[in-house]
Formats: structure tokens, sequence, C-alpha cells
């Protein structure tokens, strides 16, 4: 920063270096994707559509995959990831399966999971920003655990059959929209605007662009990573109260299937894995993709494991064109830079 | 421990000589290992007489085997400074495509071990190519090569399932040759040998650690980062395939859902036995040895009555501790976060012209404007 040279204008507008706001290319990439998908499916399959409220129906089914992303994108921008949610949506979903099997109200059943995931992800966090423990360990760890905790508090019989008043939140809908893609909505603003509109949010980015550069900067990295956890856990418990409501029942495998799944779309969404780049609302798009995607397919009739392995083909095939693509952009730059060292050679007395 | 400069290694090599015997076990992970495992073995045996028993011992031995393979291939990777999720995946494919053979077809044990070989190879050559070619970061590459090879698994198996497997070959999972000396253990041993020897005496092994403790420095040592990198994705394919033949010789069957749940639990058994994340340290020995430490446990956990609900927990806190024992080990290495985080970085070979500039004031002034772009990644 302070030897930054201040080149000829003219050089400058010649370099294009990187604008402040670019065209986001990958959103409108997933944007078209989608577009083409629906009317794709529309085309094809008759329920797809469903008077086009059935488009909105099927969102149901995705939209704690989708709540799961956030919190994981969240981690993901900071470089690190939480490979325990998918269990943590398992033991949210039973527990509040298991207050309500013993007669309690709605709202205790989904404090108590919430609660409960949350301290999870707080564990999660604290180990991971005060021990230093790289968080793919510490995830992969807590994941056995919260698995065998599930399992326990499920016990032989699984609670099922809850009250109408929480299934609601699972299966319900106001005005034709899905309670559970209100849900997600409404968390995938409120991460949107967390991440780029306040501090914590730049600080997450920071963390995860350089961590060198933000321990000199002063921000608490602790304290970020250790709240950056505690979301995330707190979204796993969102995503499995939803599916509790959806699937009506609280089996200690119910969000296991969701962590692939919300990894995939994160990264499909555009997010460095290795933290500091990427754009929430470009993960929601990923999500939407992702979910019509196989809600599609399974109208037409394929499996879940066959949708499994399309949108693996989908992750690697989007991601191999987008890194080869990126790496090219980034060689071209790299060969204007050092053009430009070499015109801008005279400059050099003035700053030296 | 590679990963030390040339100063504290010499000092490091001093100390071993002098020290007494402990230190060496505190030092060698599968060594500390084994003395868990004793100590483990003989708390148990004290309890309930029967766990020192040849039937135990060799149930004990047998049921490592197939998470042994998984480790062994785990390790070659993280070794390298990568992850291999979907290792799994390629032994239950490997398992799946052998066994209807020799369940529909006859095939018999050599032949049907060639195959599993080849399935891993294949399977691992997709792996390999998206990290060693194409350059994806490992954990994306796998995590999709996951997808891809589990939703395989089911379009293989089209809803059917392998369940009669001749008896002369599952024979060799149930009997022993020794008393407490399972046949499959002896099938395994060699795999384990020939890696430890490729990782410890072979340029290829030798240039798996250097890259994993430093791509950078071993670019610049002339040795090829991206090939290298390749061919251990190759390798855990391979061992992985034949772990596929393995389950099939241990549990006579196989369906669509085999080893969905393997990948986690051999990244787990390869670091109790001391691979680390953050690549340059490790060994097949290690692998071996955590595998047949997780069963250990998890086999003395039943003994003791603790419901089998418990046994990933069990295994959770055994990851916990053996990563927390690291990280204490290590923690008077500078760089603090930087060690923990910076290391999963794929560190690009850099660009030497870039560094001859770097005297250059200007140059190097402008540079750091563009170094969180391209020295970051």
């Amino acid at each position: 920063m302070t030897a930054a040279p201040t080149p000829a204008p003219q050089v400058s507008a010649s370099l294009e270096l990187p604008r402040r706001w670019r065209v986001p290319a990958w959103g409108l990439t997933l944007l078209l994707a989608i577009i083409a998908e629906l009317v794709y499916f529309t085309l094809t399959t008759r329920q797809f559509a469903g008077h086009g409220t059935g488009m909105l129906d099927l969102s149901e089914q995705f939209a704690p995959t989708g709540v799961l992303a956030m919190g994981l994108a969240m981690v993901i921008l900071t470089g690190n990831i939480d490979l325990s949610c998918g269990a943590s949506a398992s033991l949210a979903a039973v527990l509040a399966g298991t207050v309500l099997e013993k007669g309690g109200s709605p709202t205790e059943a989904i404090l108590l999971a919430v609660a409960v995931s949350t301290v999870f992800g707080l564990f999660n966090g604290v180990v991971v920003a005060f021990v230093r423990i790289d968080s793919l360990l510490v995830t992969l760890a807590t994941q056995f655990i919260v698995t065998s905790i599930a399992t326990s508090v499920a016990g032989a019989s699984p609670p099922f059959g809850f009250p109408g008043a929480f299934t609601l939140i699972g299966q319900g809908a106001v005005n034709d929209i899905p309670i559970a893609l209100l849900v997600f909505l409404v968390i995938a603003l409120a991460v949107i605007v967390t991440v780029n509109y306040t501090g914590l949010g730049r600080s997450i980015t920071l963390i995860g662009y350089n961590l060198r550069a933000a321990e000199y900067s002063g921000i608490a990295i602790r304290r970020t990573l250790t709240m950056v956890f505690t979301l995330c856990g707190a979204a796993s418990g969102v995503a499995g109260v939803l599916l509790a409501a959806y699937y009506n029942s609280g089996q200690p495998d119910i969000g296991t299937d969701l962590l692939l799944p919300g990894i995939t779309a994160v990264i499909l969404g555009g997010v460095d894995i290795f933290g500091g780049r990427g754009r929430i609302g470009e993960v929601v798009l990923a999500v939407l993709l992702l979910g019509y995607l196989g809600q599609g397919m399974l109208i037409e009739g394929d499996s879940s494991l066959s949708i499994t392995m399309i949108t693996g083909l989908v992750l690697v095939g989007a991601l191999v064109v987008k890194f080869s693509f990126e790496r090219n952009l980034r060689q071209r730059l790299d060969i204007r830079l050092r053009r430009l060292r070499t015109l801008g050679g005279p400059t050099r007395d003035v700053h030296g | 421990m590679t990963t030390k400069g040339p100063a504290e290694s010499s000092s490091a090599r001093h100390e071993l000589s002098a020290a007494p015997p402990w230190t060496l076990l505190l030092r060698r992970r599968e060594l500390l290992v084994t003395a868990v495992i004793i100590v483990v073995v003989a708390a148990s045996t004290a309890a309930h007489p029967y766990f020192w028993s040849s039937g135990n011992i060799a149930f004990i031995f047998a049921d490592s085997v197939v998470i042994a393979f998984l480790a062994l291939g785990e390790s070659f990777v993280m070794i390298g400074r990568g992850i291999d999720l979907s290792v799994g995946a390629i032994m239950g494919l490997s398992a799946i495509v052998v066994g209807f053979r020799i369940q529909d077809h006859g095939m018999t044990l050599l032949p049907a071990v060639l195959l599993g070989a080849a399935v891993g190879l294949v399977l691992g050559f997709g792996n390999g190519l998206l990290v060693g070619l194409v350059r994806l970061p490992p954990i994306i590459a796998t995590l999709g090569t996951l997808s891809v090879y589990s939703g395989l698994e089911f379009v293989v198996t089209n809803g059917n399932q392998v369940d009669t497997i001749p008896s002369s070959i599952t024979n060799l999972g149930s009997n022993t040759l020794l008393p407490g000396i399972p046949v499959i253990l002896l099938l395994t041993l060699p795999f384990v040998l020939i890696a430890a020897f490729v990782l410890r005496h072979t340029t290829f092994g030798r240039s798996i650690y250097a890259v994993g403790d430093d791509a950078e420095a071993a670019y610049r040592a002339g040795i090829p980062v991206q090939r290298t990198l390749f061919y251990t994705y190759l390798v855990s394919g391979l061992l992985s395939g034949l772990g596929g033949v393995a389950f099939l010789i241990y549990t006579s069957g196989a369906s669509s859902t085999t080893g969905i749940n393997d990948n986690l639990t051999a990244i787990a058994a390869a670091i109790i036995g001391g691979t680390a994340l953050t690549g340059g340290v490790g060994g097949a020995f290690g692998a071996f040895v955590g595998s047949v430490f997780l069963t250990v446990t998890l086999t003395a956990m039943s003994f003791a009555h603790v419901s089998d609900v418990w046994q990933p927990a069990g295994v959770g806190i055994l990851v916990l501790l053996a990563v927390v024992y690291d990280s204490r080990s290590r923690s008077r290495r500078p760089g603090g976060y930087r060690g923990q985080f910076r290391r999963r970085r794929q560190a690009p070979p850099a660009s030497p012209p870039r560094a001859a500039e770097s005297t250059d004031d200007q140059a190097a002034g402008r540079q750091t404007w563009h170094q969180p772009q391209e020295g970051a990644r």
C-alpha cells in the first residue's frame, strides 16, 4: 500500500485492473442455467409446473439444504469447513421430535433444538479458534460424536407424528409460498446483509482472503471464527427443524444427507474453498439450481442416487470450466502487468 | 519429522541418540499407538478374560483389514497434502463390480484381486486427473467424484446386491492360519510392507513427502509436483480397489451403499496413525496400526457394555485426542494460525521471473498490490 506507484493515467486505463464492482458473471450463468432447467422440466414433465404453484411447492424439499448451505457458506468464506452440520441437523430434528412427543409445545421444541445445535457450533468454533486445530479435523470428530448423540436420543423408536402446528413449518404455505421457502429466503437475506454490509462480514471475508493480513489489521480472529461456527450450528439447527416438520418424523440420520449437497451448493455458488471469495447471492442461486435439478429428475422417475451422480458431475464440470477460465484470466493479467512494468520504467525515479 | 529445518533436525537426531528409549516412543507415532493398543488390550483382558482369546484377536485383525487398505491409500494422498474423500466409494464400487463377477461368473481369487485393483486404478485415475492435471483443490475434486462414484455404485447394482460368494473365497476371511492370525491379515501385510518400502526408500515416496511438506521447495528442487500428486491419487485408488476385494472376502456381500460411511473412518485411522492433514508427515505402518487401534478400541467398548450407538462417538473422541496431541507437540513451531490454516492451501509453483524481479523497488511496490490475488493461492 505504502509504495503504491501511481502510473500515468493512460497506462492504468489500458491495464484493466480488477474493478471494485464486477459483473457477476458466475451468478448470471447460474441464473440462466436455472431458467433453462425450469423451462426444460416444465416442457418434459407435466407435473413439474403444476399451474405455477407446483414449482414453488417443490422448494419445500430443498429448503433445509439451502438453510444449511447459508451457514456453511460463511464458514467456507473464512477458509474453514464444517463437516458436522449435517449431524447437527439430525440432532436438532431428533430433539425437536422428542420434545413434541413428550408433550412440549412447538415453540419449546424449536428453541431447544436450535439451542443445542448452536452449542455444538460454539464448541466447534472454540476448538478451531482457541486450540487452533484445523476445522476439517475438529468437525470430523464432532460429526461422529453428534451422530452418536442423535442416535442415542432417538432410541429404538424415533419420534414421528407431530401436531399440525409444527408440521406447518415444513409443509404449510402462506399465499401459495411455502413457509420453508420463506424461512430459507429470510435467512439467506440475513446472511447476505451480514456478509456484505457488516463489520463481521468484512472480517469473515478478510480472514479467508488473507489470515495474516487480518491478524495484522487487528481483526478479532478468534471471536469472528467462534461466531461463524456458532452461526453455522444455528443454521443447521433450523435446517433440522425444517426437516423434522417436512418429513413429520425425527430419524437420527435425517440430516446426514444434507451435508454433501450443502457443500456442493456452496462451491457451485462460486465460493472459494480456501475462503475469501464468493457471493452469498450466487450460493442461493446454486441451491435453487441443484434443488430444482433434483426435484425435476425425481419427478421424471430417476432415483435419488443417480441424482447424486448427476450433482457430482455438474459440480466437477462447472468447476473445471470455472477454474480453467479464471486461470486464463489471471495469466493474461500477469502478462499485461509485466508489459506495464517495462513500459512504466521512467516513473521509477519519482518514487525511488 | 521432515518438517523441521536443518538445524532443528540435527539437534533432534542428537537427542534421539542420547535420550532414553521412551522419547523414541513419543516421537514415532506408530510405536506410541502400539503402546496404547497394548494398554487397552491389557485393561480389557483384565476385565474380560475372553478379550485375549484367539477368536477375538482374529476378529480384531480381520475387522481392521478393510479400513487398513483405505487408510493406507489415504496416507499416500494426505502425506502429499491432499485429501481423498472418495476412497469409501471406490472401495464399494470395486466390491460390487468384483462381487457380481464372482457371484454370476464364478471368478476365482487371483483374477478378482486383479479386477479390483484395475477398478480402483481407473477411479483413482479420475481423481488424479482432476487434482494433478486440472488442478482443482483436492477436497472439491474428491467431493465431486465421491458423488459420482457412489451414484455409479447404484447404477451398477441396479437395485441388486451381492450375497452369494463361494465359501472358497469367504473362508479366507474366517479361517485362521495360526490361532489369532486370520489368513486375510497375511494377505494384507505384504501391501503394508510394500507401501512402507515405497514411501521410505523410493524416489517417488520421498517426492510425496517433499511435495506435501513444501510444494514450492519441491518444485524448485526439480520434483514434478503435479505428476507426483497425480500418482498419489492413483495409488489411493488402487489400494481402495483392493480394499473392496478384502471387503468381499470379509463380509461375503456388498450392496449399493457399501463404503458410504468408510471415507471419514479411513481418514480418522490415518490421522490416528500419525499422518497429518498438513502434509509431509506420516507412514504406512501408522495407517495400519491406526486402523487396528480403532477396531481394538471399539471392540473394547462393546466388551465394556457400551451401546453400539456410541461407537461413532468413540471414533470422534479418538480423532480429537490424536489431533490435540499433534498440535501440542507442534505448538512451538512459529507461525501459529499460519501453520494451521495456510498450509491447506495448495501452494502453486511460483514463477521464477517474479522472484527475480523482486529486487526491483518499483516492481516490489506494485507486487504488494497483487500479492493477495496471486501469492495467496
